[in-house]
């Protein structure tokens, strides 16, 4: 029974932060009566749903899914796409007395003969991990009958925060997925990488994979936007990992390293210096003359091309300063992509960051005045952003109406944002955002009308 | 897939969920906290769920809303939760300056077994939570019941904890109980219908401003205009109260009624012209004063503009789907304009609920309908695709099955997450039959416009 999540999980020596804390599982616990992040659970699904083909049954009574599904994007090119439809088995009282094991078996067969998924994904959470329901043989059982993989995913939110849950989701394909077939020849070029971490949120994987290709570099798999079962089995099959998001995936590029040899690297795709460096990144790490050569072309014309662009916003944005908050390994790369825009980042959360992470918002700063917000709360921001006299607060939705009701101009940079920020035409989705948030003439309008400001 | 045969077997399914169109008891004890003035909802649980039910209501108010809680973890588990309790108040308390906590409970916390009761009593005793604090608690497990159940549970318990009874305190107020309602739009439609009355009244759980609150340039951890705490003491010595909605106001109702004496009633919500009728009629009862003037000037304009439109909803066909308290509502006003409430779909509904309706249907003997309980938006997507409706009326989780359908969504309920500003109007009142008329007539206006070809392109509708 899988009431607890790894010790492994905890010990990850891809991670720089790794033995830092006194104790391995502090990064786990968190803080009762301040904290309200997503669960374990919340960090699995995002990262397993967005595989298109496949399905995910939440394994809990009504709150886990009901309150939660369809509340984030990941764009796909395909028609039959499961990654909006919710599962759950809705466990009640009953359930609780007599067991849910079979109402699971039940619901997974349902499922299967009317969708014919790829695979499917069973979530543990609180309760059937609480009442010591035995996912796994179910999970077994279902697989060998109906011959497809059915993954159980032991996400119970108790076990930790998203950051786990993520750790959990990569687990699981790397056990459950990965290896498990051949790519056709056809789908391998010359030089294959996986990105991992990229979920394709309001299609931001489209903008990464077409600058890539024009690059010179292929695609094989991506983990998971926009992806299928098939392509996550034969990903191992590419000749470089990189690891555009979430640290917490550095697990699977770590575990997939030891067990395949496929190398991996991180990169960042939020403005034109990341983007530049997370291409030239993987043509070094493949390290083919001609390759290295046409991408330097392909950058200089892109970014030359970008810049013009993004000419007029940059001009009124230079100057202007911003909070940042934000988790992981967006904190350092949304710096650099306001530094592009030749803004002045006053401060910037880093309370999914990892040590590395914060040593890269360091050597980006140069002058070493960023603050590193480790606290979110609404407050604290506020406070900050007051004081500092910012002109736009970049965060995610839970601070969106806390910023606007204190007149702060927002952009939300999260899961709920409206336009895709990465790449090239990203870039100039940001700067135009940016600059349109900042010009709305509503907060003008309010300032403007004099009251207790 | 949109075969009769597999309608049958997808209402022969029993297993599993798909597409669930019901949130849990927590969510609406959050909800229902965010009610009262100064007070910080405090769940017991596990990591994730509030981050659910704050994103969840922040989405569709668009305004932040707080919410704590106890980040139980596999030590809890095995321990207990106590430990994580005393700390979450001490905490929450520095942090928030909470003057009370409203304090639900999740699965987690109901399957491990913690009392409450013995966890803010023993924080109350080592000094984690101050004697000023008011910490009312309700149990709230997702596992039975829905939104409407926490809501009604942690309402019940904040008026039990808080309220003192006493008889030289009795007012001629009368308290109001909106039950689980974010229609911002009808508290302040009913708020207004009792001033014209004239009417002293007190709104139990009150956040039509606190999830409403004016953008002025300072954001507010506890925004102004909630629901007094000095004023809930003394709720129960009030006149009398009215719950505007049947089923989410069920213990609340009770325990007012039978611990402290006061007369309850329970109406229809009031959408449509007789529900509206009613819950007037009721007013005048319990305050002694004649229908004002305004309000029958108000009915008879709501009815003018209903003869004006119902040529384009008389023999229409519609599928709604929500709460209960507001299907049974809808049908209603349906029935009245010659619609047809074809489909009736409650995810949260009672075998209770379904006789009403029922009842409702036979009483309009040509317009019978069906109603479903217990259903999720996959059975709703069958019923659209094998026996079609001209309409969709429901939450935003419906759009995908009208997609399918290729009929017009309009919102209506919780949660609307892809529209704007749709909270703000009223249903309630007449004032709610003009918005309803208006929105469902001119989207069938706008659809024979978009539809119709050159030569029937004409000005005249």
């Amino acid at each position: 029974m899988h009431i607890t999540a790894k010790e492994e999980y905890f010990d990850e020596p891809a991670c720089e932060h790794n033995g830092v804390a006194k104790d391995k599982k502090a990064c786990k616990t968190a803080t009762p009566g301040s904290s309200t992040g997503g669960c374990a659970l919340d960090g699995a699904y995002i990262v397993l749903s967005p595989i298109k083909d496949a399905l995910n049954i939440v394994h809990a009574p009504i709150n886990c899914l009901g309150n939660s599904y369809n509340q984030r994007t990941s764009e796909t090119t395909q028609r039959e796409n499961y990654y909006m439809y919710g599962f759950t088995t809705a466990i009640n009282e009953n359930d609780l007395i007599f067991g849910s094991e079979d109402k699971l078996r039940q619901g997974v067969i349902y499922v299967f003969n009317r969708f014919k998924p790829k695979a499917v994904f069973i979530y543990n959470t609180c309760v059937p991990a609480l009442t010591g329901e035995d996912i796994e043989g179910v999970s077994k059982e279902l697989a060998a009958k109906l011959k497809i993989p059915v993954v159980p995913v032991f996400s119970q939110g108790f076990s930790g925060n998203k950051n786990l849950g993520n750790k959990i989701a990569g687990d699981a394909l790397f056990t459950h997925i990965i290896g498990r077939k051949e790519p056709e020849i056809d789908l391998l070029s010359d030089y294959n990488i996986n990105l991992i971490g990229e979920y394709n949120i309001r299609g931001e994987l489209f903008l990464i994979k077409k600058a890539l290709k024009q690059a010179g570099i292929n695609v094989l798999s991506t983990i998971t936007g926009d992806s299928t079962i098939e392509e996550i089995m034969y990903s191992h099959k590419a000749g470089l990992n990189v690891v555009v998001c979430s640290k917490a995936l550095i697990y699977l590029a770590r575990k997939m390293k030891e067990k395949y040899g496929l190398p991996y690297i991180e990169g960042s795709f939020f403005g034109l210096t990341s983007t530049n460096k997370a291409i030239m990144d993987i043509v070094n790490s493949i390290g083919d003359y001609e390759l290295t050569c046409s991408a330097k072309k392909y950058i200089k014309i892109r970014t030359r091309n970008t810049e013009e662009n993004i000419y007029e916003y940059k001009r009124f944005l230079t100057g202007k300063k911003a909070l940042l908050y934000t988790g992981g390994v967006k904190s350092w790369s949304l710096v650099s992509a306001l530094n592009d825009l030749g803004m002045k980042v006053i401060a910037t959360g880093v309370k999914k960051s990892t040590e590395e992470d914060k040593l890269r918002i360091k050597e980006i700063d140069g002058n070493g005045n960023i603050i590193m917000l480790d606290n979110g709360n609404p407050v604290n921001l506020i406070k900050i952003a007051r004081e500092e006299q910012v002109d736009i607060i970049l965060a995610g939705g839970r601070n969106q109406y806390t910023a606007i009701k204190s007149l702060i101009p927002f952009l939300d940079v999260n899961q709920e944002r409206f336009n895709p920020y990465t790449s090239y035409e990203g870039m100039e989705f940001l700067a135009k955002q940016i600059y349109f948030e900042i010009k709305n003439p509503l907060f003008k309008l309010l300032k403007e009308s004099n009251i207790n400001l | 897939m949109n075969t009769e045969e597999y309608k049958e077997k997808n209402f022969n399914r029993k297993a599993i969920v798909i597409n669930p169109e019901r949130a849990c008891q927590p969510l609406g004890a959050v909800l229902c906290a965010a009610g009262f003035e100064n007070t910080m909802p405090f769940v017991h649980g596990s990591h994730g769920c509030v981050a659910y039910y704050r994103n969840n209501l922040s989405r569709h108010f668009r305004e932040p809303i707080a919410g704590v809680c106890t980040s139980l973890t596999e030590d809890g588990a095995v321990f207990g939760g106590q430990a994580n309790g005393f700390e979450g108040f001490r905490n929450a308390s520095a942090l928030y300056k909470p003057e009370m906590f409203a304090i639900s409970t999740t699965c987690m916390s109901e399957i491990i077994g913690d009392d409450l009761g013995s966890i803010v009593g023993g924080a109350r005793e080592k000094g984690y939570l101050a004697e000023d604090i008011a910490a009312p608690y309700a149990n709230t497990p997702s596992f039975v019941g829905s939104h409407l159940e926490g809501y009604d549970s942690m309402l019940n318990a904040i008026i039990e904890t808080l309220g003192k009874k006493s008889d030289a305190n009795k007012q001629d107020t009368i308290n109001i109980i909106p039950g689980f309602d974010t229609t911002i739009g009808n508290i302040n439609e009913i708020k207004r219908i009792l001033k014209i009355f004239g009417i002293n009244y007190l709104v139990l759980a009150d956040y039509s401003n606190t999830l409403d609150s004016p953008l002025n340039g300072e954001y507010k951890l506890y925004p102004d205009g909630a629901t007094k705490l000095e004023d809930v003491k003394n709720c129960v010595n009030n006149k009398a109260a009215i719950a505007l909605q049947k089923f989410s106001t069920k213990k609340t109702a009770a325990a007012l009624s039978e611990k402290f004496g006061q007369d309850v009633r329970v109406v229809k919500s009031p959408i449509g012209i007789s529900y509206t009728d009613e819950f007037l009629m009721t007013l005048s009862e319990l305050s002694g004063k004649e229908v004002p003037k305004e309000l029958e000037d108000e009915r008879g304009k709501a009815i003018d503009s209903m003869t004006d439109a119902q040529q384009y909803i008389h023999g229409k066909k519609f599928a709604i789907f929500g709460d209960p308290d507001m299907l049974m509502g809808l049908t209603g006003y349906l029935l009245e304009m010659g619609g047809i409430p074809k489909y009736v779909l409650c995810s949260n509904g009672t075998e209770e609920f379904k006789k009403e309706i029922e009842d409702l249907f036979a009483s309009y003997s040509e317009n019978q309908g069906e109603v479903y309980i217990d259903k999720d938006l996959w059975h709703l997507r069958s019923l659209l695709m094998t026996g079609p409706v001209d309409m969709l009326l429901g939450p935003s989780h419906g759009k995908f099955a009208a997609r399918e359908a290729n009929i017009p969504h309009i919102r209506v309920g919780y949660p609307i997450f892809d529209r704007v500003n749709i909270h703000r109007y009223p249903l309630y009142g007449y004032s709610g039959v003009i918005n309803l008329t208006t929105w469902i007539v001119n989207k069938f206006l706008d659809i024979l416009d978009d539809t119709s070809d050159d030569a029937h392109f004409e000005l005249m509708r």
